[in-house]
């Protein structure tokens, strides 16, 4: 569809941006497609799997479900604010530690989703986690891991502070 | 093909204006969860999206004179977190703990979940049983209508397109003793319902209900008050046999509007035995 130009300021991953771009265009192809920040995923582009999520003011969410033109004025989070390659978050590092990525593509949602939880509720239970990450899907781990890498991470941190 | 604009008003007024021109052209976006799929699908083709997310005049949930006003704009997340509900209209509360995922919840809106007429959207069950009115605005003033006559089919909205729900004014329920929302899918969480339901009750000492409100939704076109289930129970002690012979009643008025299909050798049990299940804890013995 033809669509007239947007333009937005926005925070992203701690920088001021701005960016201009089609009416049409969702957050999640403004970040992978116009931003070149391929870290945040496309599965199924209707809401469903989670492995588009960021963090929009604090809270996650599914950018396939949003248009850029809504992150206008927001605080924006993707996995490439996490960490580096050379300083993973703890949150990765716990990932890493516990075997919680295979094929890697659900990893970035399911670290947004996870890091939006522990910014909130430091020490959450299990069923807490999963509520979390209800919303985002994997195919490989059978979540075991995950939840191990979570609790470990969480863990950690309580013990670090 | 016309261009795509996407509109975000300063003001309530600015958005009335804008859909007093190009209603008909346009889509309103409160949170996007639905019209985004829209549009990626092509089902949603509007010349304009009006964003309507930012105006305060769609948000807050505050007791007020006529009941409990709901903004339009309130997402599903603060729904979930809201004391005000949990003590007003605990149903609507509990619906959002099994609404979509903490992501859709996050952004989606009540008044989204109305608006796009899904005949399984699970704020409207709850909705109903408080006998909700939508307060509509446009630049012909405010008016207020049922929720429950909102939709007139499966995803039509009988609202004319220059019109903008602003809140949802919830009944209050005096002394009510009990309220339930319940909902069936194919699994736990990130599910669209097949069945879903609401209920609210007083229950006297003595046993006897004398009030009950109910409401079934995604079974038929639109979600709507069940009266025949409601005076089979209201006025009366709800022993196992009447809410058995409730749920069979249910089961049977619903299959009236939607006449047999292949799915009903299913929902037939499935339905008597939602509202069994819902209606167990005031059983009487």
């Amino acid at each position: 569809m033809d669509a007239s130009s947007v333009r937005i300021r926005f925070t992203l991953n701690g920088q001021p941006r701005s960016a201009e771009f089609p009416a049409d265009t969702t957050a999640l192809k403004l970040i992978r497609d116009v931003l070149k920040l391929k870290g945040t995923k496309e599965g199924c582009g209707i809401g469903e799997c989670g492995a588009c999520t960021v963090i929009v003011d604090g809270k996650a969410v599914n950018s396939c479900l949003m248009l850029a033109a809504q992150l206008d004025g927001r605080t924006v989070q993707t996995i490439e604010g996490l960490g580096s390659p050379e300083a993973l978050h703890p949150l990765q590092e716990a990932f890493v530690k516990e075997h919680a990525v295979q094929c890697g593509f659900c990893t970035p949602g399911l670290l947004m989703s996870t890091k939006a939880l522990l910014d909130i509720n430091p020490a959450p239970t299990r069923a807490e986690i999963s509520k979390a990450i209800a919303g985002n899907l994997c195919r490989c781990t059978g979540y075991r891991h995950i939840f191990a890498s979570i609790e470990d991470a969480a863990h950690t941190r309580k013990e670090q502070t | 093909m016309s261009r795509l604009h996407y509109i975000r008003p300063e003001t309530l007024a600015e958005a009335l204006d804008h859909l007093d021109r190009h209603g008909s052209r346009n889509r309103i976006l409160a949170g996007g969860t639905d019209l985004v799929v829209d549009l990626r699908n092509g089902d949603a083709r509007p010349e304009f999206i009006l964003d309507v997310s930012r105006l305060h005049e769609l948000k807050g949930i505050d007791v007020t004179p006529e009941g409990v006003s709901v903004g339009a704009g309130v997402t599903l997340s603060e729904i979930q977190s809201s004391d005000v509900l949990e003590r007003h209209a605990p149903a609507l509360r509990k619906c959002s703990f099994t609404f979509a995922s903490r992501q859709v919840r996050n952004v989606a809106t009540i008044g989204g979940n109305v608006a796009h007429c899904s005949p399984c959207g699970d704020t409207v069950p709850p909705l109903v049983i408080h006998e909700a009115r939508a307060v509509l605005a446009s630049r012909r003033g405010l008016r207020e209508v049922l929720v429950e006559d909102i939709a007139s089919g499966p995803y039509a909205c009988s609202l004319p397109p220059d019109e903008l729900i602003l809140r949802f004014i919830l009944k209050p329920a005096a002394d009510v003793t009990f309220a339930d929302f319940q909902k069936i899918g194919r699994r736990r969480e990130l599910v669209i319902a097949r069945i879903n339901a609401a209920a609210m009750a007083r229950q006297e000492p003595d046993g006897r209900l004398s009030f009950f409100r109910f409401s079934l939704g995604s079974c038929t076109p639109t979600p709507h008050r069940m009266p025949e289930v409601e005076s089979c129970l209201d006025g009366r002690v709800p022993t196992a046999e009447l809410v058995w012979e409730a749920g069979r009643l249910l089961a049977e008025r619903t299959i009236a509007i939607t006449g047999r299909r292949p799915s009903t050798i299913y929902k037939e049990a499935a339905i008597h035995g939602l509202l069994v299940r819902m209606l167990h804890p005031l059983v009487t013995s």
